[in-house]
Parts: C-alpha cells; structure tokens; sequence
C-alpha cells in the first residue's frame, strides 16, 4: 500500500519556463513531467506524466505573449489535475491576464476579469497565488482565496541596493499610482511627484502634466504594469523636460508589448528595471536598458508556506534572501 | 411606468419620495417595522406578480437593519414571482471594505453583494461605489453611477470665475484618480494632499523639507508643469534670494543631522534636534510668508507664484501646528526612535518597514484612505503636492465620514498654502458622530456640497451654515425610467467615466 505523502507538486506551463526552474531550485522540489502541445488544429493537450493523486499541485503559470493559448493552457492543466483527484490546486499566476478590464469603465463594457475569476474556479481552482494585482479588488472576485503577493519589498531591496537614491524623487507615471508611489517614497524617506495625462484613447498618451518637483532630481518613476511604455516614455520626456537629471521606471510587471522595445531604446529613459513575473529572454538582446529584479525567492516562499499552512503576511513587507 | 412598483425602504424616505414624484408613480405600499426582539418585518400591500419592482434603500446610521430590511424585501418580492427585482442602493453600505485592508481582513462589500444577489435582487443601481472594480463582485448587471457631472455643474454656476479660481485637492494619493477626472472635466488644476505616517518625530522632517523647498536656480522655463492652456496663468517662478538663502541655511545644519546615528542618538539628542528643526523650518515658512511682499525688493520677477513644489506641515491631534509646538509625548519619540534602530539592523536582510500600519504596501494594500484616524494622536507630517495659492481649494472625495483628514487638509490649504478658500465636496455624506458639526466649526472650511444620496436629519442641516445638500434623485430616477423601458443608461454615465 503506497502511503500519500502529501507533498508539493509543482507543475508549469510553457509560458515561462526559466521563472518555473527558479522557483523549482528555490523551493528544492522538482518540476513534475507534464507534457502541454497542441494538436495541428491548435486545440491544446495536456498530458500529466506524474501521479498527482492526493498532492498538493502548484501551477505555475504566466499572463504573456499569447495570452488565450496560456491561459487555456493553464485551465486545462487544472482541471486534468481535478479530475486526476489533486487534494488541493493553487494556481500561481505572477502576473495576472485581464487584470486591467476589472471595471465597466463605460456602457457594455465586460469584466474580463471577474470571467477569468470564474474561469479559474470553474476549472477546479481551490487557490491563487498572484502578485501586485492591477486593482485589488479583484480579489473579492474570487470565491476562493487568493494571495496578493508584493513586489515592492524586493523593489526597494533593489533600490537600496542598485540606486544611489539620495537625491531622487519617486514619480508616479499617473494619478491612479500615486498610492503606490507616495508608499515608496514613504519607505525611502524621499519626495514623490506625479505626472497626469490626459488620455484621448487607450495605450496613446496625449498631454502631461506633472505635479511636484524634480529639477535636478534623478526621478524613479514607479508603476505596476509597462505594456507598451507608451506613458513610461511620455513621463520621462515630461521629467526630463522639467530638469530632471536621470529617470529610471522600476515597473512589477513589465509585458513590453508591441513597439515597447524601440521605444524604451529611443527614449530619455535610462534603465527600465521589471521583474521577471514575465519573461524577457526574447528582447533582452534588443534593449540593452533593461534589469531584472528576480522575485522567484518571494514566489518560492509563499508556494512553502501555503504548503506547511504558515501565514503568508510576512512576505508582504520582506523580501526572502534568493 | 406599467407593470413595475418603486418600493421605498426605511432608511431615506425622503429620497426615495423625490424619485417616485420624479418618475410620476406613488410608492408601493408597504410596511415595515421590528418584531420587539428586533427582527425585522415587512408587508408588501401590493400584488407584484410578473411586475418589475425597484427597492430603494441608501445606508443609514442603522445600517445593518436597513441591509436586513431590504434583502427581507428582496426575497419578499421574490416570493411573491416577481418578474424582475433591482435594489436601488444610492450609497452602497460597506463599500469601503472592498480589499483585504490588512491580512485576513473580510471583503464585506463583495459578502454584500452575494447576499443581495442570493436573496434574488437581478439588478443593482447605485452610485459612485467606492472602488469601481467593484461591479466585478456582482453576477448580475450594476450600473454605477456617476455625481460627478452634478458636482461638476455645481462648481460651475457656484464658483465665480471658477476656471482661474479653483484647484481640486485630493485629501490623500488614493484619491487622486477622482480627483484628476473632475479637474480634467472642469479643465482646472489639481493638487494633492500627503500624510506621512512614519516619519513622526522631530528630526526626521527637516531633510524633506530642505530637499523639497530648497529651489535653486528654479525658472519658469524648466518648472512649469502646465505650459498651455488655461491652466497657465500663473506662471512658476522664484525668487533667487529665496533659494540661495535657503541652501546656505541646509548646509549649515545638514551636518548635524547626518551625523545623527539612529543606534546612539540618545533622547536628549533628540530632543535638543527639535528647537533646530523647527526654528530653520520656521524660517523659512516666515520667507514663505513675506515672499509677495518683497519680491518688488528684489525686482527681478513681478509676478505672484508658487511653483509645485511641496508644503511641509506638521500635524498633531488631527491639527495643524506650528513647528514650535511641542510633540505629544516623549514616549513616542523614545519609541520611534526604537523603531529605527530597528529598521537599520533590519536592513541587512531587507525589512521594508517595521511600522505594522505600512504592511503590504504597493498601490492599496496599505492604509486605506480611510482609516487615517486610527494614527489620530500620533504627530505626522502633511504636505502637498501642488500649488493652491490665492485659489479655492476644493476638497474631493467619495465620502465624507468622519472630519480629520479633511479639517487637517483645509487648514494645511489655508494656513501654509495660501488658498483663499477651502470647499469640502464629495458625492456621500455620511457625517458619522458629530463630524458635519466639527467641519462646520472648522474656521478654514468655507463650504460643504454633498448630494443627496444619504440620509441627514431636517435638525442637523438647518444648524449647519455651510453645508449645501445637491438632490441628485433626478439621475436614479432617470435611471429607473430607462431600465423600464430597455433604454441605454451609458448616456447617464458616460461622461465622467472614470470618476
């Protein structure tokens, strides 16, 4: 009679395999073989080549490049595991898909997030892992619990580490960051300041206006999300133009979707520093201004710790040691 | 309106008489009271079999029998085949705990909205929720509407000159989103309000404020945040003696403060750095405070200014102080202090903050915008980010609750701003406990516009001078018409989208 040891299973998608070694070395657990392809007419298969019976089934899974293939990728790996009775699945999605359609912002608008909340628990989802949700709010979307990891205490690592920050001002790139911003700034005994657009349509940023002084200041801009940099760019230029002397944007999330690359590489900007909830291997070689902040350790800890049932509230103000 | 009755709950009758008389109709008759032991009882004195029946209840300060009330009425209605139920909640009661504030903290609005649902509401109507996101709590259709363009207009035909004249503040960085939408609407500036928590005691300030108010060689070329527009009457400048004086002054006292090792800075030390740091910063709030007056002395610049930098005052007890006031208690020191040693051994394996009210942290996690009175007693330092000088400040948020961060905003606004005027606006009124009198006895608050969507007693509006209530039942009302008859709604809440 085999005796079920109850250990942690961690399985991962194709969407970003170097962060799911990282987590896998950190944790000391082997990644479990699963075999994900898809048939020639795209249909995706999934095939779990470890019993997962009884075990505690992390899935490591990303929000990038083709989206729908991973998040029905991810859907699929949960509900094989489901049916494969799995005694608990936690979903670990560094950076969560849809996060930004999280409000009906005009008429008929959908909450593509609150879809995906369901999708997820449909599949048979008993826990999310996420870090730095887009609103969080989304959390109540979930009738399952979910845990909202924190970038920000390995950002300020990294800060205290990587930055001279004695003469810096910590800049939000808009007015809904300005929490996230003046919270830093708090940490780091620095001013804040904050940059409004004025939006005429989604990813094309139109007028600046910056609130709060950086004359001479190397300014760290701060947000969660770069997609197409389109806004980093903008405020860098506004802060420069103000008499900045250095800009640097430290993002959580950064997706550096469509022509982000050239504009990154074209712009005042002087180091864009993501972490790698997701990956980057395929424009790294293009942008030379890019840095990582590696938050494996944060992910690695929190997969521990729900596995041995400890409170995962300490991750929210430490950064663990890599 | 056929086939469909508007029920109105207990706790706003008086709304929901100004939506009826609105939309023509006669509320649906109903009783409603409590058994002795407090059980809630309703009667529905109407048939409204395969009829669509609209509820409105709003919170009250019994708010937990008003939510039983009309999840009673729901399920009531629901029994009673009904053909569609929608809860017209103009304020959404515990719309505030719509996050985990703090670890293992209950997201109540989203249990609110299962229960609505549950009990067999099939639309929801309400107003300017605390979140937006909030709409993804529900499995049936909301419509959120908007009192923006309201306060808009308000503003509009109520403040003279309003273009040059105002400056929307927001009281804390949570709320600046808010406040950014109505700016843009009404295409004025905005400012922002700051309320440091952590750095409390003496010493701490006095960088900040160098750094922020040391403005060398500043010109209006590179400082101007806004250069086109209306928004760029006054042009930033400064007055180059101001900033010399300043850095000689920084210099001079710098070294003490860098050399103020957190592990052997003993009290008298710190105490003795109090004096230092108020008497320099004084000095330069009295610049501050001549600064009009002699810049014809210097005659280099002829026009009024104040750039964006940012306005550091202290705040005690919820008040505005001056820096000579003493802190609230020695203890406190001694133990931030303590906390800051802490802080530098922690370093070494990257604690980001002992305080337990920081925890968590990015965009929301932490403190909400609404809990600040819990640090009531503590001294925190207030600053804004903006510039306010010789405007009307108006004050935006969702909710007026309860008074201190706003009485303390309106006096940083006014006593080291130089606003002319303070307006306190916000789309609900809840007032609790006394706090529209406090605000009303708050010398530096010349305004208070609310709308209508929460219930104030007859007594208590008349007794206050100030407040202006803006009867916003026109918008639900209209709201209900449409839903009637399948109409869009997005007309009614298209036009200040993200506000």
């Amino acid at each position: 009679m085999s005796v079920s040891t109850n250990s942690i299973k961690l399985l991962a998608g194709n969407s970003h395999p170097e962060l799911a070694k990282l987590v896998s070395q950190k944790l000391g657990v082997e990644l479990s073989k699963i075999q994900v392809s898809q048939y020639s007419n795209q249909e995706t298969s999934v095939t779990i080549g470890e019993s997962v019976r009884d075990e505690d089934v992390f899935i490591l899974q990303t929000g990038c490049g083709e989206v729908n293939d991973y998040l029905m990728e991810l859907l699929i790996i949960i509900h094989a595991c489901k049916t494969a009775s799995a005694r608990r699945i936690t979903a670990v999605i560094p950076n969560f898909p849809y996060a930004r359609q999280d409000k009906k912002d005009k008429g008929r608008a959908p909450i593509t997030a609150k879809l995906m909340a369901n999708m997820l628990q449909t599949a048979g989802c008993n826990h999310v892992i996420t870090m730095d949700l887009h609103a969080s709010q989304i959390q109540g979307f979930f009738e399952v619990p979910v845990d909202n990891l924190y970038a920000e205490p390995t950002v300020l690592r990294y800060i205290r580490d990587q930055v001279d920050y004695s003469n810096s001002v910590i800049v939000s790139p808009d007015a809904g960051g300005a929490k996230r911003a003046a919270a830093l700034a708090d940490r780091l005994d620095l001013n804040f300041a904050l940059i409004h657009k004025e939006r005429q349509k989604a990813n094309e940023v139109s007028r600046m206006v910056l609130v709060g002084y950086v004359q001479d200041k190397v300014c760290i801009l701060v947000d969660d999300m770069a997609d197409t940099c389109g806004t980093l760019v903008k405020a860098a230029e506004t802060l420069i133009s103000h008499g900045a002397k250095k800009v640097i944007a430290i993002v959580t999330h950064g997706i550096f979707s469509g022509d982000a690359v050239n504009r990154i590489n074209n712009s005042p900007l002087d180091k864009v520093v993501s972490t790698n909830t997701v990956p980057h291997d395929n424009i790294q070689a293009q942008c030379p201004k890019l840095d990582h902040i590696d938050i494996s350790p944060t992910l690695a800890e929190a997969i521990r710790r729900l596995h041995n049932g400890e409170s995962v509230s300490y991750l929210f103000t430490h950064a663990p040691l890599g | 309106m056929r086939k469909s009755h508007v029920f109105v709950g207990s706790s706003h009758p008086e709304l929901g008489k100004l939506i009826c008389d609105r939309l023509g109709v006669e509320p649906g008759p109903c009783t409603l009271r409590k058994f002795s032991n407090g059980e809630t009882s309703i009667e529905i004195g109407v048939s409204v079999r395969d009829e669509d029946v609209y509820i409105v209840q709003s919170g009250s300060h019994t708010i937990n029998d008003h939510i039983m009330e009309l999840l009673t009425f729901i399920s009531g209605c629901k029994g009673g085949s009904a053909h569609k139920i929608t809860a017209v909640l103009p304020l959404f009661p515990y719309s505030k705990q719509s996050k985990m504030k703090k670890h293992r903290g209950a997201i109540t609005a989203r249990m609110l909205a299962n229960l609505i649902i549950m009990a067999g509401a099939d639309h929801v109507i309400t107003m300017d929720l605390h979140a937006s996101q909030m709409q993804g709590f529900f499995s049936k259709p909301v419509d959120n509407l908007y009192a923006g363009p309201t306060l808009a207009r308000w503003i509009r035909q109520n403040v003279p000159d309003y273009r040059n004249q105002v400056v929307i503040v927001s009281k804390n960085p949570g709320g600046t989103k808010r406040v950014t939408a109505l700016a843009d609407a009404l295409k004025v500036n905005f400012a922002m309000i700051h309320t440091d928590r952590r750095r409390h005691n003496d010493n701490r300030p006095l960088p900040k404020i160098y750094s922020s108010q040391n403005l060398p060689k500043e010109k209006e070329s590179s400082v101007s945040p806004v250069s086109n527009g209306p928004r760029s009457l006054s042009q930033p400048r400064n007055v180059p003696a101001l900033g010399s004086k300043l850095r000689i002054e920084s210099s001079a006292s710098k070294p003490d403060l860098v050399e103020d090792d957190p592990f052997t800075e003993s009290l008298t030390s710190t105490q003795k750095g109090s004096p230092l740091a108020g008497k320099a910063h004084n000095d330069i709030v009295s610049q501050y405070g001549q600064r009009l007056d002699y810049y014809d002395v210097d005659g280099e610049e002829e026009e009024v200014v104040k750039s964006h930098e940012i306005h550091v005052a202290r705040v005690i007890q919820g008040h505005v102080v001056d820096d000579d006031y003493p802190s609230p208690s020695v203890d406190s020191t001694i133990h931030s202090d303590d906390d800051r040693g802490t802080d530098h051994m922690m370093d070494s394996i990257h604690l980001t903050d002992t305080s337990s009210h920081a925890l968590g942290g990015t965009v929301d996690a932490s403190l909400s915008d609404d809990d600040e009175e819990d640090h009531y007693h503590e001294e925190r330092l207030i600053a804004l980010v903006g510039d306010v000088n010789g405007k009307t400040a108006v004050l935006l948020d969702d909710m007026i609750d309860r008074p201190g961060s706003f009485i303390a905003a309106a006096e940083h606004c006014r006593l080291n701003c130089g606003a002319r005027a303070v307006f306190v606006v916000a789309t609900h009124g809840v007032f609790s406990d006394g706090s529209l009198q406090a605000l009303d006895a708050c010398p530096y608050i010349d305004n208070i516009v609310v709308t209508n969507t929460y219930p104030i007693p007859e007594d208590v509006r008349e007794k206050c001078s100030k407040l202006t209530v803006i009867d916003i039942s026109s918008i639900f009302a209209e709201c209900i018409r449409r839903n009637h008859h399948g109409e869009s709604i997005s007309a009614l809440f298209e036009q200040l989208v993200s506000l």
